[in-house]
């Protein structure tokens, strides 16, 4: 099985990379509907904040659910769940793609981040 | 364009409501033509955040005009989140200013209740990014529990400043009949004490149960009309003088600086501009305390304090009922709730009260104007409004 990788896109005009995808670049106003690159975006980053979520939707079978966001390596800033038992503002964080919710109809795949 | 006038108001208890979605909204519609001495309206805006999933009611402003008997007025639903009632208001204003309507009535309703509490914060969470946010589990206590964590790492706010917020609010809200919370509480009892851990558990840390809103069901109403209209009312004249609404991010994290609530400071800016005023010419406030840090952000960021000094003021007990700004006399939606689609004109009710001087044993000396944040998504969507007693 290949390695899941999650994707930014990036602005064919000024290349600004964007995630999640906007239909007109957020920087140059470049119709980006369909008109734009797909690029690997990195999975290391900086853990910028974080909550432990005592009250997860029912789709989650965890009494509590990590969760933070990251800047990435290349600047974009991204939402995950946290696999780290002690999480603090600064730290390195390596992200691996996976599922991260089940429901009754799909697995729905993102990105879940340790200490890197 | 033409200047905008409250007719009239009506507000239903904000809890637990066992009546069909649409005479949540039908029952302050009543009150507010009650109050306001009139029969018929032009034209009627209904605010719902989840009818359509919460109650299995689409179309509701068809169903609330025809409850009132009120055929054939045109009616439309207004959803824009938890800011819903703020933007019914919104679209009131611009129906009676720009001359299309002389009488208009804005109308809110939620029943959360009809279904469990992970369900009703689950079908809130359906406001944020499908794709980004939502499929790992982001709720709104979440975004404002990672908030709140930078907030205090950025400003020095700590957890007793939160209590702060609750114990002030549910204090106001022991005077406010239609609050959903009539339960005092003290630091002691939500911090400090062995107990403190049982009775205040972690919701989204650092955030806990009593820094977040209940889920409500409830409705509140405002009319609008023209000066005429108003002057035959009789009641004191309120004018809405002011309407600002701006936009931020859709996801939280695509923030430039993630401390910034910029759609809050941009609406409230647009509103005080459109009404001549300032911060400082505020005598009462409603925020929009959905979690008691944002009452603290919120009252920077439209102008009341600096930025990281918001819980400065409320230290020193400036914000209380007898402080120099009161903040949230109702209660806000920490202790007075939140019923999404009803809340934007919950709070304008408050402030019309309290500008009428008919708000009793939480009555605000003076009060001249007023001044509401109905703060939609976790801050994506913003309607700020400034209200103001003409004499």
């Amino acid at each position: 099985m290949s390695k899941l990788k999650i994707y930014g896109y990036k602005c064919k005009n000024c290349g600004k990379v964007h995630y999640p995808h906007k239909s007109l670049c957020k920087n140059c106003k470049h119709d980006m509907f369909e008109d734009f690159e797909q690029v690997e975006l990195p999975t290391n980053g900086k853990l910028l904040t974080f909550t432990n979520l005592h009250t997860p939707s029912g789709d989650f079978d965890v009494p509590i659910l990590k969760l933070g966001i990251v800047e990435l390596e290349n600047g974009n800033r991204i939402t995950g769940q946290l696999n780290i038992d002690e999480p603090k503002i600064g730290m390195s964080v390596k992200g691996v793609v996976k599922t991260v919710r089940k429901s009754d109809y799909e697995n729905y795949k993102g990105i879940v981040f340790s200490k890197a | 364009m033409r200047d905008v006038y409250v007719l009239g108001i009506g507000i239903t208890s904000f809890t637990r409501l066992e009546y069909p979605l649409y005479e949540i909204a039908a029952y302050p519609a009543k009150m507010a033509m009650k109050d306001a001495g009139i029969e018929t309206v032009d034209h009627i805006f209904v605010s719902n955040m989840g009818g359509a999933r919460l109650n299995n009611q689409t179309g509701l402003a068809s169903a609330v005009v025809d409850n009132l008997s009120l055929l054939p007025a045109g009616a439309e639903t207004i959803e824009n989140g938890p800011a819903s009632g703020a933007s019914a208001i919104k679209a009131a204003y611009m129906a009676v200013a720009s001359g299309l309507h002389d009488v208009v009535m804005a109308t809110g309703a939620e029943r959360m209740r009809e279904v469990n509490n992970l369900d009703a914060t689950d079908f809130v969470a359906t406001l944020t990014h499908p794709l980004a946010e939502y499929i790992y589990g982001v709720t709104l206590p979440s975004l404002a529990g990672m908030f709140t964590r930078l907030y205090m790492d950025k400003y020095g706010i700590t957890s007793r400043h939160l209590g702060m917020v609750a114990v002030k609010n549910h204090a106001n809200a022991m005077n406010n009949f239609y609050a959903h919370l009539h339960q005092e509480i003290t630091l002691d009892g939500i911090l400090d004490s062995p107990e403190a851990m049982t009775n205040n558990p972690y919701v989204a840390d650092p955030l806990r149960f009593f820094d977040c809103c209940p889920v409500s069901d409830g409705g509140a109403c405002l009319i609008l009309g023209t000066a005429d209209a108003a002057r035959r009312t009789g009641k004191p004249m309120i004018r809405l003088a002011g309407v600002g609404q701006a936009t931020d991010t859709h996801c939280v994290f695509e923030r430039d600086e993630p401390t910034d609530l910029l759609a809050v400071r941009g609406a409230a800016k647009k509103a005080f501009d459109m009404a001549g005023k300032s911060p400082c010419d505020v005598n009462v406030a409603e925020l929009h305390d959905a979690f008691t840090v944002l009452e603290i952000v919120e009252s920077e960021e439209v102008g009341f304090f600096n930025k990281g000094e918001g819980h400065i003021a409320l230290e020193e007990g400036y914000t209380k009922l007898n402080g120099k700004l009161p903040i949230n006399p109702s209660g806000g939606l920490k202790a007075k709730g939140h019923p999404v689609g009803a809340t934007g004109i919950g709070q304008a009710h408050e402030i019309v009260l309290q500008l009428r001087g008919g708000a009793k044993k939480r009555q605000v000396e003076n009060a001249k104007v007023g001044f509401t944040c109905n703060f939609g998504g976790f801050g994506n969507n913003v309607v700020c409004l400034v209200f103001e007693r003409e004499d």
